[in-house]
């Protein structure tokens, strides 16, 4: 059973005259519980497929199925519904609300669900201790370093227990010190709360926290790696080899 | 692309997201020239002539020209601030400073005078309208005719010319002083970060609280206790008005982020959507342009106070009249009346004479009043107060020892602290004469001139009034008063009376004959002519007002824009947005709204009898028409922001 399937899915921008075909007919499966990253070079398309996965964009043509339901047919307000319950994001630019504290950023989501106050509470508990952000929740977004804010972005995304999460080149604008707790964190959730997770990303290291790699190359699936029972620091090698091959260029590493 | 593309693409632009300001431009240009064409056409000496509005228009047209001129500066430094990036641009790609200052100043330029025209053509057309309002609420008799007057014209091309030039001496500096790095940040330091709350705002805030209340209380108090008499009121009004300022200066700087604070303190954390768009932005937002509020609040309760006192005078001018004309027509020479009856008989018209024997007598009114300072003359313990008889009024008698008193005013036993009912003791030549009464009617039965200042008048009995006639020897008058009986001939009546007495009516203060219906008329004008002014320069600050507050949630909107996308992508529908968003117009334009409603309120009610006899009715209109008009902005920036919301995603 997958959670995701994509069938066939075509993206296009613009008019009649002048059509940009961004997607081109991509099939992808993504399994319960799995950590993907998508990779790809500039201009790939890999964050046009993250907003179409994630109900953000529409499609053209072909279906999207998360846990069974066809989200490509959903009219806007079931889309903005099944976000709401079922969605988790993360953003490169965090996208808190900066009037709001940590914890009612983090909070956010919950309040149109019917969870009890009590057991929202306790969620929060538990969400930002194991994120290391429970000190915080009465500071505002910009008294905060970078890497605390994407935290509270991630524990944002999973309070309400979605079955997916969405992440937008997480640690693009942290630190590599920062970007690799955060990622270490990501993993540890995704173990312990068995939430998918399909992150885009351009950086090799943060795609090896994975257990899978898919490299899309002109809005077409171009290959992808599996983790497997490999190192991270061998995945990592791996990575960069197929990085090379697929964008053509010297690594910057 | 040339410079003149570049100005008609941005004008293009421009003309869709500022059509408000052009509105604005074109409204207060149309109103200027219109006030303006009034004062220098001759059509209108006829309601200058009878109430000496020339002053009035004048004061009028200065405060109508610096509303006008605050408002388009204040409307050219938001849009300076709001295109500063676009500036910036210019400038990046190599334009000179001096090129992008003259192709804003073009484009600005063809905004500016191409609404002046168009108000101008307008305001010719609606001042004909106007002048008709105009004659209506001052009762003249006249037919509206109006021509076009080049001084008129004159007069508002060279005034405009000059806030014109003032705008784009603004726009000179602002540019001469900006950085093309800082041009790219400005919009940002307008508004103050996201801070924590300190102990400082708190206090601050308590502070505002406690001094807007403090404003009320003094001002529930200011004719009701010793004030007048210890010649305080002065002061007192200033501490009222400082308390009030001041504490809405407080309110906006520290109360609305404290009381919401303690909303979501209460909330630990769960905010729903709504008050995530509405709450927790509007603490921030009302702090930072604390002092943009608090002058649209006070000068909003202004407006509405002057409207409802002017209205309110407007509204009982007939009741106002009774206290110098209680009957029909008045005379003070027998003679007069004598020659008025004989006309009306003549022509057959039925009439009642009130002749009233009016008794000025010495009393004591320590027991009635303990506010006796205002109404003595001299240090002696006894006020003349006027007596008559309830047989020259033609009531049945009362008992020995009763009175009653007549002819109150309002104004002044709020000022005197007058009772209900009390003794009042007479002084005759060698004995004194006491009598309670118990009621303090508000009908006047002689008119002021004959009731001793505006004391109110004795009604005594019969016997009592021949004693105090025989052992008092007071001063005597006879009042002179004159009712048509049938009401429909009353119109004629009076243009008898005018055709007959033309001569010595004229004159306002003692008149020797006196007509209600042309008294009210008169009343009507002077304070017609007032509440005219008053209602145009309120309408002119209702709009200009409410365009500033649009233009800053047009602001808002945008820098608010990334939030809603977030927010949408996480799943929350347009519908939980926009209902957000009314929340927060709802506070946005309800608070100010409400607490010059509030503030004019407290100010009308410590003053409104001097004004006239009621308060309640005229009062509303004018609140219900203000909020009426002003709910329009609110709306139009809920239909902006509701575009905004729609593009977010």
């Amino acid at each position: 059973m997958f959670i995701l399937e994509a069938k066939n899915i075509r993206k296009s921008y613009g008019s009649k005259l002048n059509k940009q075909e961004v997607i081109k007919g991509l099939d992808l499966q993504l399994e319960a519980g799995e950590f993907v990253s998508i990779m790809g070079a500039s201009g790939s398309g890999k964050t046009t497929l993250l907003n179409v996965l994630s109900s953000i964009d529409s499609i053209n043509s072909g279906t999207i199925m998360i846990e069974g339901k066809e989200v490509s047919a959903m009219k806007e307000k079931q889309l903005a519904q099944f976000r709401k319950h079922h969605l988790g994001f993360i953003f490169q630019e965090y996208h808190l609300l900066d009037t709001l504290t940590v914890k009612e950023n983090i909070m956010l989501p919950l309040t149109v669900t019917k969870v009890p106050r009590n057991e929202a509470e306790a969620r929060f508990k538990s969400m930002t201790e194991e994120l290391g952000i429970y000190e915080l929740k009465d500071k505002y977004p910009n008294e905060i370093s970078g890497g605390q804010k994407q935290r509270t972005s991630a524990a944002r995304a999973f309070i309400h227990n979605p079955s997916m999460i969405f992440a937008d080149e997480p640690t693009g604008a942290l630190d590599s010190k920062s970007a690799s707790d955060l990622l270490q964190k990501l993993t540890d959730l995704n173990r312990s709360r068995q939430t998918t997770i399909a992150m885009v990303t351009h950086d090799p290291v943060a795609a090896s926290y994975c257990s899978r790699v898919i490299f899309i190359k002109d809005g077409q699936l171009y290959t992808q790696l599996y983790k497997g029972t490999q190192t991270q620091q061998a995945f990592f090698q791996d990575v960069m080899k197929t990085q090379a091959v697929l964008g053509g260029v010297p690594n910057e590493y | 692309m040339s410079i003149k593309t570049l100005i008609l693409r941005s004008l293009k632009k421009n003309l869709t997201n500022y059509y408000l300001y052009v509105f604005a431009l074109v409204f207060s240009s149309a109103l200027y020239f219109s006030f303006v064409t009034l004062r220098y056409d001759s059509s209108m000496n006829k309601v200058q002539a009878s109430v000496k509005g020339e002053a009035g228009f004048s004061a009028a047209s200065i405060l109508l020209l610096v509303i006008v001129s605050v408002f388009l500066l204040y409307a050219n430094q938001l849009f300076m601030k709001r295109r500063s990036k676009e500036i910036g641009l210019y400038q990046l790609v190599g334009m000179t400073k001096f090129k992008v200052f003259r192709l804003l100043s073009i484009e600005s330029m063809l905004i500016y005078f191409g609404s002046l025209t168009i108000g101008v053509i307008l305001g010719f057309f609606s001042s004909r309208l106007i002048v008709m309002l105009l004659f209506k609420i001052t009762n003249v008799q006249a037919v509206a005719t109006l021509h076009f007057s080049p001084e008129a014209l004159l007069q508002t091309l060279l005034v405009f010319l000059v806030i014109f030039v003032l705008m784009l001496l603004v726009n000179y500096f602002f540019m001469k002083r900006q950085s093309i790095l800082s041009l790219f940040r400005v919009v940002s330091t307008t508004e103050a970060s996201v801070k924590k709350q300190s102990v400082l705002e708190l206090i601050i805030g308590i502070a505002g609280l406690c001094l807007i209340i403090l404003g009320y209380y003094l001002s529930s108090r200011l004719f009701s206790t010793d004030t007048v008499a210890t010649n305080a009121l002065l002061g007192m009004m200033v501490a009222i008005l400082a308390s009030v300022i001041i504490g809405t200066y407080f309110f906006y700087k520290g109360s609305i982020s404290f009381l919401f604070n303690l909303i979501r303190k209460k909330k630990n954390g769960f905010l729903s959507v709504q008050s995530v768009l509405s709450l927790s932005t509007l603490m921030f937002r009302m702090k930072a342009n604390s002092f943009l509020l608090t002058v649209i609040t006070t000068i909003s309760a202004l407006a509405i106070g002057l409207l409802s006192l002017s209205y309110i005078s407007y509204y009982s001018a007939e009741k106002a009249s009774e206290q110098f004309v209680p009957n029909d027509f008045t005379f003070s020479h027998k003679k007069d009346l004598a020659s008025y009856e004989k006309t009306l008989s003549d022509h057959g018209i039925p009439f009642e004479e009130h002749r009233i024997k009016v008794l000025s007598v010495p009393a004591d009114l320590s027991d009635v009043s303990d506010r006796p300072l205002i109404f003595a003359s001299s240090n002696s313990k006894y006020t003349p107060i006027s007596v008559i008889s309830t047989k020259s009024i033609n009531e049945p008698p009362l008992k020995k020892n009763e009175m009653y008193l007549t002819g109150a005013n309002d104004s002044f036993l709020r000022l005197t602290n007058f009772k209900e009912s009390g003794t009042i003791t007479f002084k005759l030549k060698k004995e004194s004469l006491k009598r309670t009464f118990t009621e303090l009617k508000h009908h006047y039965v002689v008119s002021i001139k004959y009731s001793n200042g505006s004391l109110p008048v004795a009604v005594v009995d019969h016997a009592t009034f021949q004693l105090l006639e025989k052992e008092g020897k007071p001063t005597q008058s006879i009042y002179n008063g004159l009712d048509i009986k049938d009401n429909t001939k009353l119109e004629a009546a009076n243009d008898y009376f005018i055709h007959q007495f033309k001569p010595v009516a004229s004159n306002n203060l003692s008149p020797r004959v006196a007509s209600r219906i042309e008294d009210v008329k008169q009343q009507r004008g002077m304070i017609g002519l007032a509440m005219f002014i008053v209602g145009f320069l309120g309408l002119t600050f209702l709009i200009t007002s409410g365009c500033i507050l649009y233009f800053k949630q047009m602001g808002e909107s945008e820098e608010e824009q990334p939030n809603y996308t977030v927010l949408r992508k996480l799943g929350f529908t347009r519908d939980d947005l926009l209902k957000g968003i009314m929340f927060k117009q709802l506070f946005n334009f309800g608070i100010p709204l409400f607490l010059g409603l509030s503030h004019s309120y407290f100010a009308v009610k410590s003053g409104w009898f001097f004004f006239g006899v009621s308060l309640w009715t005229p009062t509303l209109i004018v609140m219900g028409i203000y909020t009426m008009l002003y709910s329009i902005f609110a709306i139009l920036s809920t239909l902006y922001y509701k575009k905004i919301i729609n593009d977010s995603l």
